[in-house]
């Protein structure tokens, strides 16, 4: 049998996030402009020295063909630069380019993510992703999927609706430390849980926002992360893994494939002080916690996650930024972050990342 | 044609099912597009020129792509609304739903006078088809002051800006010679 050839330390060395909004005016290119111009400032890379560049974003949610391409406006993609899309969050954009990085003949790339949710709805859009046949028809939404997924948990005992509620106002209440949130503020848990449900057994407070924005993450070689950067932080493992397309054929009340991801990526081979989940939905929490094998010591969400802003398709990468500015600013040596695809937790990306 | 993929037979496998379904999507007007709209009332073109490789963007969108510099109203310029047919296209209307066109009609690329501008998609009024062509010199015509309207006009409405500025109409000039232009033919 060949030799592995071991993987090559790379590390996040800038990043930067839009302000999450509800309904943002600017395009999603001129909100790019500012998140981009941010993390390569701050990773000390001049902007033609990028080796790569690879974004995530979905046209179906401005409805915009091709706006994919028009978001390279915001990059500098003249003279032609290498570039590569994926039409997913742009954690799995951090993925390929750590993928092209290992090839060792480039040394940065820039990765971003973004999205304009707000002209269309959500509730139209989504059950296009599904199954054109048994399940695109029945309008299946990601709202209606979360309920009864949450459903599911609380039949198996799981979690609790108080739980929930638990989650939805720490979240909003540690996101009042973050510039970037959107839904921020002091809930009673006791108020929250006299509210009606939206779809049961799921309240507003259990759902996230509505969002525009972007993420930019700036990616470096162990030796160029070493020039330019007094504390990288580095990606010890990365993975990502997907379960059947078909919700009836998974069991909602765990997520097997966030458990392989975190497995291969070697969350539990030392102590990880914070988590940046992307638990979309409140009850998603308790499923990530456990299936990463986190105990009530490691931090979930100190920048609210996605119930305080949920760009989705920069949201995954957020959570990674996120993660990486705990190490970078926050002090911290060992972070997860952690990005989500499909309805009810059906992919799952997990990235470790260490201080020195 | 034989239809063979529908069976009124309750007891064939189905092979073929249809869904029929609609996206709609409002969009927010951005900033720029919102001045360049409230200039277009007022019977004038206004763009943003990037002050490093200057290069005159209209409608202004906020920005150079090719230097990354954000552009804003300290950027933006009055234009010219007289120019220079650079090319055109013969369009043969197919009646498709909502084609209102029922002879060839002629669409222009024209780049407007210093400090220049570039817009595509043109009318050229009350001129023959076969007179159109480049280097053609022409001047714009307004929708008169009350009539105008811009909603049609957003963020992803180009230079498509019937409801205000009509077209464009030949002014009798010589013609600019190519060599003037080749540059800048879109």
């Amino acid at each position: 049998m060949a030799a592995v050839k071991p993987l090559k330390d790379i590390a996040i060395i800038g990043y930067a996030q839009a302000r999450n909004e509800r309904q943002a005016q600017a395009t999603e290119v001129q909100f790019l402009f500012p998140v981009i111009n941010e993390a390569l400032e701050m990773s000390k890379i001049p902007r033609r020295e990028l080796g790569f560049t690879c974004a995530g974003s979905c046209d179906y949610l401005s409805g915009q063909t091709f706006a994919f391409v028009m978001n390279l406006e915001a990059v500098g993609a003249w003279p032609p630069i290498s570039e590569s899309h994926v039409e997913m969050d742009g954690a799995w954009a951090l993925y390929e380019a750590w993928v092209r990085l290992q090839h060792e003949d480039i040394e940065t790339a820039l990765v971003f993510g973004s999205g304009k949710s707000s002209p269309g709805k959500p509730a139209e859009i989504y059950p296009l992703q599904m199954d054109p046949y048994t399940l695109t028809p029945l309008g299946i939404d990601p709202v209606s999927m979360a309920a009864i997924q949450a459903r599911a948990l609380l039949d198996a005992g799981k979690v609790t609706e108080r739980q929930m509620a638990e989650i939805a106002a720490r979240s909003r209440r540690d996101a009042m430390k973050n510039p970037h949130a959107q839904v921020t503020g002091e809930f009673d848990v006791d108020e929250l849980l006299a509210q009606p449900y939206v779809n049961a057994p799921l309240r507003t407070h259990d759902l996230p926002p509505i969002s525009d924005g972007a993420t930019a993450v700036i990616l470096a070689t162990a030796e160029k992360a070493r020039q330019v950067c007094e504390r990288p932080a580095w990606i010890r493992g990365l993975d990502h893994r997907i379960e059947a397309h078909q919700p009836g054929m998974r069991d909602l009340t765990v997520s097997t494939s966030t458990k392989l991801a975190g497995q291969a990526a070697g969350v539990g081979d030392a102590p990880i002080e914070v988590a940046e989940l992307s638990a979309t939905f409140s009850h998603q929490e308790p499923v990530l916690k456990e299936a990463l094998g986190l105990g009530d010591d490691v931090a979930i969400n100190p920048s609210g996650g996605p119930l305080a802003g949920n760009p989705v398709m920069a949201v995954g990468l957020a959570r990674i930024a996120e993660a990486a500015k705990q190490i970078v600013e926050g002090g911290h040596t060992r972070t997860v972050g952690h990005a989500t695809s499909g309805m009810c937790l059906q992919q799952n990306l997990v990235c470790v990342l260490e201080g020195d | 044609m034989t239809d063979t993929t529908t069976s009124t037979d309750p007891n064939e496998p189905v092979t073929m099912m249809e869904y029929f379904m609609s996206l709609a999507y409002s969009d927010i007007v951005s900033a720029p597009v919102m001045r360049f709209r409230d200039a277009l009332m007022d019977g004038r073109l206004i763009a943003q020129q990037c002050p490093k490789c200057k290069l005159v963007y209209v409608p202004p969108k906020g920005y150079c792509p090719i230097d990354t510099i954000e552009l804003d109203e300290r950027n933006e310029i009055q234009l010219a609304d007289a120019g220079t047919v650079t090319n055109y296209t013969v369009v043969t209307p197919v009646q498709y739903y909502g084609q209102k066109e029922t002879e060839p009609f002629v669409r222009a690329s024209i780049l407007l006078d210093p400090p220049g501008g570039m817009l595509i998609l043109q009318d050229i009024l009350d001129t023959p088809i076969d007179e159109v062509r480049p280097g053609m010199r022409v001047k714009a015509v307004w929708a008169k002051k009350g009539k105008r309207n811009v909603d049609e006009i957003g963020n992803r409405s180009g230079s498509a800006l019937e409801g205000s500025l009509l077209g464009f109409k030949p002014t009798g000039e010589p013609d600019t010679p190519a060599e003037s232009f080749s540059d800048k033919v879109w």
